[in-house]
C-alpha cells in the first residue's frame, strides 16, 4: 500500500482540528480556499507573514481554516481590523474575506473608504448571491427576479456590480473570477496579492443549499454549469455582438492602476512634520 | 513526502501501460459527495458511489490535469506526485 499524499494545500490548512470543514457540499468557498492558498505558495510568502481577516457568514469562516495570522472579527468590519493590522506593521501582507453581504450592506461603508484610502491589501469579495448562513435572504448582490427566502417573488430591487462600485470608489485592482475556472482564479488571486494597492476580487461562488434551492438549482453540478455557460472573459466579450452579451456577466481584470499608496504617502507626512518641527525649533 | 517522478506521470500526459499507481486519492471522511469532480473530470476518471461518495473508477484515464483535486472544496482528493502542481518548495515541510 503506498502511503497516502496529502495535497500540498494541506500544508496551509489546520487540517488535524478542523476538518471536514463545515461548509455545505458544493459550496465554493472551498475551492476558492484551494485557491487563495495555491496563490500564497506560489508568491513564496511565508505563514507568519500572511494576515487573514473576516467578518462573519459562510465566507468568514475561512480564517478558522486557514494557518496563517488569522482574525475573525465582528460583521462587516473585517476591513478595519485589517486597515489597523496594517497600519500596526506594514510587512504583513494582509487579506480579508468577506462575503457579498458582509462586504457590501453590513460593511458597505468600510468597502468603500477602504478603496478610496488605497491602503496596500487584498480584498476578496464572495458573491453566492444571498444570505448563506442565516438562511438564504436577499442581500445586495441578489440578481433582479432570483427568488430567495425573503423574495419570494423575485428580487424587485437591481443589484450592486461590486466591480464597478470598487473601481468608482478607487480601487487600484479590480478582477471578477468564478470558482468554476479556477486556475483563471489563482493567477487573478496572485496579481491581486502582488498588487501595491488595494485590490478586490469578486468571486463568484455557488450556494446550492440556500439560493440554488430557491431557484431550481439544488445541485451544485447545475450551479457550476451556470457559472461556466453564464461568464464570459473581458477578452471574449470584445468579440462578441452586443445581443449575446446579454445576461452575461464578464470576468477577468477590469482595472489595474497605479496611484501612490496608503502607507507611502503617510510616510511622507510624517517625513514632512519632522522637518517643519526641525526648523521651528 | 518527495519523491522522484515516475514514468509516465508528466501533466497532460496518460500513465503508460503497465504503470500500477493510483495516481488519485480521495478521503471518504472529508468527501461530501456535490459530484463537482465527477461531472468536470475531462476523462471520466471519477464515479459516484453508492455511498454518496466520489470513487476513482477509471485511473487509467487519468491524464493529470488536476481540474478535480482544484474543483474539490473539500480538499478530499490528493494525486500521488507533486509534478504538475505548484513546485514543492524546500522547507515548506511543517
Amino acid at each position: 500500500m503506498m502511503a497516502v499524499h496529502l495535497p500540498y494545500e494541506h500544508k496551509y490548512l489546520r487540517h488535524k482540528k478542523k476538518f471536514p470543514h463545515v461548509w455545505c457540499p458544493g459550496c465554493g468557498i472551498g475551492i476558492l480556499m484551494g485557491s487563495i492558498i495555491r496563490a500564497i505558495i506560489d508568491l513564496d510568502w511565508k505563514k507568519d507573514d500572511v494576515v487573514v481577516s473576516s467578518g462573519i457568514g459562510c465566507t468568514s469562516r475561512m480564517p478558522v481554516y486557514l494557518d496563517f495570522n488569522t482574525l475573525h472579527t465582528t460583521h462587516g468590519r473585517a476591513l478595519a481590523f485589517s486597515t489597523g493590522v496594517k497600519l500596526a506593521n506594514p510587512t504583513l501582507k494582509v487579506i480579508t474575506v468577506m462575503g457579498d453581504g458582509d462586504a457590501l450592506a453590513i460593511g458597505g461603508n468600510h468597502i468603500i473608504h477602504t478603496a478610496r484610502r488605497n491602503m496596500d491589501m487584498t480584498a476578496i469579495v464572495v458573491n453566492n448571491n444571498n444570505y448563506g448562513m442565516t438562511g438564504g435572504q436577499f442581500s445586495p448582490t441578489t440578481p433582479e427576479g432570483a427568488r430567495t427566502s425573503t423574495t419570494p417573488y423575485g428580487m424587485m430591487e437591481p443589484n450592486f456590480d461590486v466591480c464597478d462600485l470598487m473601481s468608482g470608489a478607487g480601487a487600484t485592482f479590480v478582477a471578477r473570477g468564478t470558482v468554476y475556472h479556477v486556475m483563471e482564479l489563482d493567477r487573478i488571486f496572485k496579481r491581486a496579492m502582488e498588487k501595491k494597492g488595494f485590490s478586490v476580487v469578486e468571486v463568484l461562488s455557488p450556494c446550492p443549499t440556500s439560493f440554488g434551492r430557491a431557484n431550481n438549482q439544488a445541485d451544485p453540478v447545475d450551479m457550476m454549469e451556470s457559472l461556466r455557460d453564464d461568464t464570459v472573459t473581458v477578452k471574449q466579450a470584445t468579440k462578441m455582438k452586443q445581443q449575446d452579451l446579454e445576461g452575461k456577466i464578464l470576468r477577468g481584470i477590469f482595472r489595474d492602476v497605479d496611484v501612490p499608496e496608503y502607507l507611502d504617502r503617510y510616510e511622507e507626512l510624517c517625513q514632512r512634520a519632522r522637518e517643519r518641527l526641525e526648523m521651528n525649533q | 513526502m518527495a519523491e522522484k517522478a515516475e514514468a509516465g506521470t508528466k501533466p497532460g500526459k496518460a500513465p503508460e501501460e503497465g504503470a500500477e499507481k493510483p495516481l488519485i486519492r480521495i478521503y471518504p471522511e472529508w468527501c461530501k459527495g456535490c459530484g463537482i469532480c465527477v461531472a468536470f473530470c475531462p476523462k471520466q476518471v471519477l464515479e459516484m458511489g453508492e455511498d454518496q461518495k466520489a470513487h476513482v473508477a477509471h485511473p487509467e484515464r487519468c491524464i493529470r490535469c488536476f481540474l478535480c483535486a482544484r474543483r474539490c472544496p473539500d480538499f478530499a482528493i490528493a494525486l500521488t506526485d507533486e509534478e504538475g502542481r505548484a513546485v514543492k518548495k524546500e522547507g515548506d515541510d511543517q
